[in-house]
């Protein structure tokens, strides 16, 4: 019917008034988009003011929800950075029958830097070799005044790649050192290496076990946490409903007030986040023996850090929905 | 405006809350409903405003089959249906203002609209000196007066009143009852559920009477 009153407007008085229509049209609908715009928000700020124990709970709940979750991520992380660490220490020695002469020495670390799991190859004379060895001895070096400085053999030192510092690569650069050296004896701790990457592997299974089960308590506990405040708040569910508030209406404001919590204890978190980190999580690892000195803990990145707060809006709008769902039934 | 056919509610498994139910309301009605407590009064009502679908049976509100309406469509149902309780479902923590606006609000109505109506409907009822305080500050009889501004508000074409009077003395009860007419007198059909016999005896209106969940009785005054 609106539709035909258009045409017949639009051929009395032409596309002018047309336009004049639309204008109008508009300007009354944008007013009305706001007004329940700020009625949402209104609503959802009023809520939070009007119970403020029932949102400090909700905001506090998620945050050490999300903190502890963030600890976790970060110990994991930082524990197989530490590990990669080790592995660098991963190289293979070999003890030359005879030292190689001059000529030959270039020729030779050359082809053992073509090795494609060779990262560095440093040559330790006998020479070398002594001067380390005084050096460990220290005070003690006295007792090697006398002794030939060719006691102890040359040696190749290699470094791996960190895609082949295991077993396999270091098999395969094995092989391929026996087609250039006269080896009397190989150091490569095969023990370690082994041992090693039980621990890695250990690692990665504990943290994503671990990892899975705290990420579920959080929802867990967080879901509860805002179906207890729901519940104080029934009432009001059921009057909305009484009143004839439609499903979204109803929705609209619990979500964005979920979603400023979320925000609200995302940005906690971080903060709880940054206390556990400098007090508990760096002094624990740092004082680990196994630590290097120059070893850097990570804390989490700046997308790390928006994720963590996003996490958080997720949580709470969609904790807000799905206990929403039990308060207001139709 | 509201039919109903053969309609049985049952709870549960065992006998019906009502049973077998037929009956035509007109528009601009005025109908009280009495029976002895657990009579099905409540559960009649509830189906009117969609709280229950009924087990059997068909329901017509404003000539729309209500018995299988679907979720989405239930607010747009109550938005023809004010629904009074004896125990009021007022929001404590808000003002008397803010529980009627609330009604308009959840319709979505605009924000000068909401507060001009607000204040008409509880000049009504004769509260309009009250507006900033909360229910809790005031007697019982007050406080089932916001709550009939509440549903009056939005303008409905039915009001349901389940024992509004309950908990309130007789002079108050005639108070409450005068505000009913009044909405009556303007073209609302009013359904109002009530133990009380001697709200039929000063002012007599139709009444149905129900007895385990059947409909015993449908009486009309004698038109004098
Ligand atoms: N939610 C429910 N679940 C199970 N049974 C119910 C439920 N509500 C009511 N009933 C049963 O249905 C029957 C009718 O109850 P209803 O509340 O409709 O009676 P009533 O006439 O309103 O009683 P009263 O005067 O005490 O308010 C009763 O036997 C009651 O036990
Ligand atoms: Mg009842």
């Amino acid at each position: 019917m609106i539709s035909g009153h258009y045409r017949v407007e639009l051929s009395i008085c032409g596309c002018l008034r047309l336009k004049l229509l639309e204008t109008k049209l508009v300007e009354l609908e944008a007013p009305a988009v706001l007004d329940k715009i700020r009625y949402f928000i209104m609503r959802a700020l009023r809520n939070m003011r009007q119970w403020p124990l029932l949102c400090a709970a909700s905001i506090l709940t998620m945050a050490v929800a999300l903190a502890t979750v963030a600890t976790f991520f970060l110990v994991v992380v930082n524990t197989e950075q530490l590990a990669l660490r080790w592995t660098k220490e991963i190289q293979v020695i070999a003890y030359l029958q005879k030292a190689p002469d001059q000529q030959s020495l270039a020729g030779l670390t050359k082809k053992l830097k073509d090795i494609p799991e060779v990262e560095t190859v440093q040559y330790v004379s006998q020479a070398d070799a002594m001067k380390r060895f005084k050096k460990h001895l220290g005070e003690d070096a006295s007792l090697l005044e006398g002794v030939n400085a060719d006691l102890l053999p040359a040696s190749f030192e290699l470094g791996l790649q960190a895609q082949y510092r295991n077993q396999a690569g270091i098999a395969s650069v094995i092989e391929q050192l026996e087609n250039y050296l006269d080896v009397d004896d190989l150091r490569y701790g095969q023990q370690w290496l082994e041992k090693f990457n039980k621990f890695a592997q250990s690692l990665r299974f504990i943290g994503i076990l671990l990892g899975g089960f705290l990420l579920f308590a959080a929802l867990f506990i967080v879901s509860n946490t805002i179906k207890l405040t729901l519940y104080a708040r029934r009432d009001e569910l059921e009057i909305m409903a009484l009143v004839g508030a439609t499903m979204r209406f109803i929705q609209i404001p619990f979500m964005l007030e979920g979603a400023i919590q979320g925000v609200l204890g995302g940005v906690l978190s971080l903060a709880f986040l940054a206390i556990s980190f400098v007090f508990i999580l760096s002094p624990s690892l740092n004082s680990f023996w196994l630590t290097p000195t120059d070893f850097n803990l990570q804390f989490l990145s700046m997308n790390q850090q928006i994720i963590m707060v996003f996490s958080g809006v997720v949580l709470g709008v969609l904790g807000s929905l799905s206990s929403l769902r039990r308060f207001v039934r139709f | 405006m509201i039919q109903l056919y053969n309609v049985t509610k049952k709870y549960g498994g065992e006998s019906a809350a009502v049973k077998d139910m037929t009956l035509q309301i007109g528009k601009g009605e005025f109908v009280y409903i009495t029976g002895a407590s657990g009579a099905g009064k409540t559960t009649l009502l509830r189906m009117l405003y969609a709280a229950e679908r009924p087990t059997k049976g068909q329901i017509l509100v404003d000539r729309k089959n209500i018995s299988r309406i679907r979720s989405r469509q239930i607010p747009f149902l109550r938005r023809k249906v004010g629904v009074v309780f004896q125990d009021f479902k007022l929001l404590q923590s808000r003002t008397v203002f803010e529980n009627v606006a609330f009604a308009l609000e959840a319709q979505g109505k605009k924000r000068y609209e909401v507060s001009k109506k607000v204040y008409q409907a509880l000049k009504e009822v004769g509260l309009e000196h009250r507006l900033q305080r909360k229910p809790l500050e005031l007697s019982g009889g007050e406080q089932q007066r916001i709550a009939i501004a509440r549903a009056l508000v939005v303008d409905p074409l039915i009001l349901l009143a389940d024992e509004p009077s309950g908990n309130l003395d007789q002079e108050v009860t005639f108070e409450i009852m005068a505000l009913f007419q009044q909405a009556n007198a303007r073209g609302t059909t009013v359904l109002l559920a009530t133990h009380d016999h001697s709200l039929n005896q000063r002012f007599p209106r139709r009444v149905l009477t129900l007895d385990q969940g059947k409909l015993i009785g449908d009486q009309r005054p004698l038109q004098g």
